[in-house]
C-alpha cells in the first residue's frame, strides 16, 4: 500500500515543472503543454483525496472526469488561437505576441 | 509471505513508474525541439494514468489514455506540423528567465513538500471497496447530472468557437 503522501509529492513535482514550463518556454505550444501537465498533477491529487480521504461516493472520480474534458476543451481552444496567430504573425513565440499589449 | 512479495513487487514498480513520468516531464519542458516534446508529453500523460490504476481509478485511466493520447497529443502534433519552421534546432527554445523561474518552481515545490509532510491526514478507509464503474456512471448520471450537462453544453460551445476561429477571415 503506498501511502498518500507519495502521491500527493508526485503531483507536487509535477505541477513544480509545469509551472517552470510554462514561465520558461518560448513556444506557446510548449506552454499549452506545461499546462496540461498542470491539469495531470491536480487531477492526481484528487484521485488520491478521493481514493484516501473520500467519502465513499467518487466525486474525486467524477471531478476529474470533468478536469479532463476541460482540459481537452482548454487545449482545442488554445491550439485553434496559435493557428490563428500563426496565420497573422508566422510565428508562434509568446514574447513576440504583442499586438494587443498596451 | 507470497503475497507480502507481489506486494512489495507492485510498490517498486510504482516507484518506477512515478520516477519515468517525473524524468520524462523534465524532458518536456526543457526539450530543445517541440516534435520531441510532444512524444514526452504523451509519455508523461501514460505514466500518470498507470498512477490511476494504483489508485483504484480504472475508467479514468483508460479515459485518460483515450482522450489525452489518442486525441490531444495527436493535435498538437498537428499544430507543430502546421506551423512549420518552428521546431527547427537552432532557434532558442526557452527565453532568458530560467534561472528564476528554475528557483521558484523549486521554492514552490519545497514549500508544497513540507506542507504536505506537516499536515496530519485522517486517512479513513485506506483499503475500502474501489468504486465500480457502474456505480460511477450512475452518479453521473443522477446526482451530478448538472456538471455532466453543462460540461456538454462547454463542449459544444468549444465546438463552434474553435470552428469560427480557425475559419479563415477572407471573404
Amino acid at each position: 500500500m503506498i501511502p498518500l503522501n507519495h502521491f500527493l509529492i508526485l503531483g507536487a513535482i509535477l505541477f513544480s515543472i509545469g509551472i517552470f514550463g510554462v514561465l520558461t518556454r518560448r513556444s506557446a505550444i510548449g506552454i499549452l503543454m506545461s499546462i496540461e501537465l498542470i491539469f495531470n498533477a491536480a487531477n492526481i491529487n484528487f484521485i488520491a483525496f478521493n481514493k484516501f480521504l473520500g467519502a465513499g461516493d467518487g466525486l474525486g472520480q467524477i471531478f476529474t472526469l470533468l478536469v479532463i474534458t476541460i482540459a481537452a476543451a482548454s487545449a482545442v481552444i488554445g491550439l485553434v488561437l496559435i493557428i490563428a496567430v500563426y496565420r497573422n504573425t508566422k510565428n508562434i513565440f509568446a514574447d513576440n505576441i504583442n499586438l494587443m499589449k498596451w | 509471505m507470497h503475497s507480502g512479495l507481489i506486494q512489495q513487487l507492485n510498490n517498486s514498480v510504482f516507484y518506477i513508474i512515478a520516477g519515468l513520468t517525473v524524468f520524462f516531464s523534465i524532458c518536456l519542458v526543457i526539450s530543445r525541439n517541440i516534435f520531441y516534446s510532444a512524444i514526452f508529453l504523451a509519455m508523461v500523460l501514460m505514466g500518470v494514468a498507470c498512477v490511476y490504476l494504483y489508485l483504484d481509478a480504472e475508467f479514468l485511466a483508460i479515459a485518460q489514455i483515450l482522450i489525452y493520447v489518442g486525441a490531444i497529443v495527436i493535435l498538437f502534433l498537428f499544430v507543430i506540423m502546421l506551423t512549420a519552421s518552428i521546431h527547427d534546432r537552432a532557434i532558442r527554445q526557452v527565453n532568458k528567465q530560467v534561472l528564476i523561474s528554475a528557483i521558484s518552481a523549486a521554492a514552490f515545490l519545497f514549500l508544497i513538500i513540507k506542507i504536505i509532510k506537516r499536515s496530519a491526514w485522517q486517512v479513513n478507509n485506506p483499503s475500502g471497496a474501489a468504486l465500480s464503474i457502474k456505480e460511477l456512471g450512475k452518479s453521473l448520471m443522477t446526482t451530478y447530472v448538472l456538471p455532466f450537462e453543462t460540461i456538454s453544453l462547454i463542449l459544444i460551445a468549444v465546438l463552434v468557437g474553435a470552428i469560427i476561429i480557425a475559419k479563415s477571415s477572407k471573404r
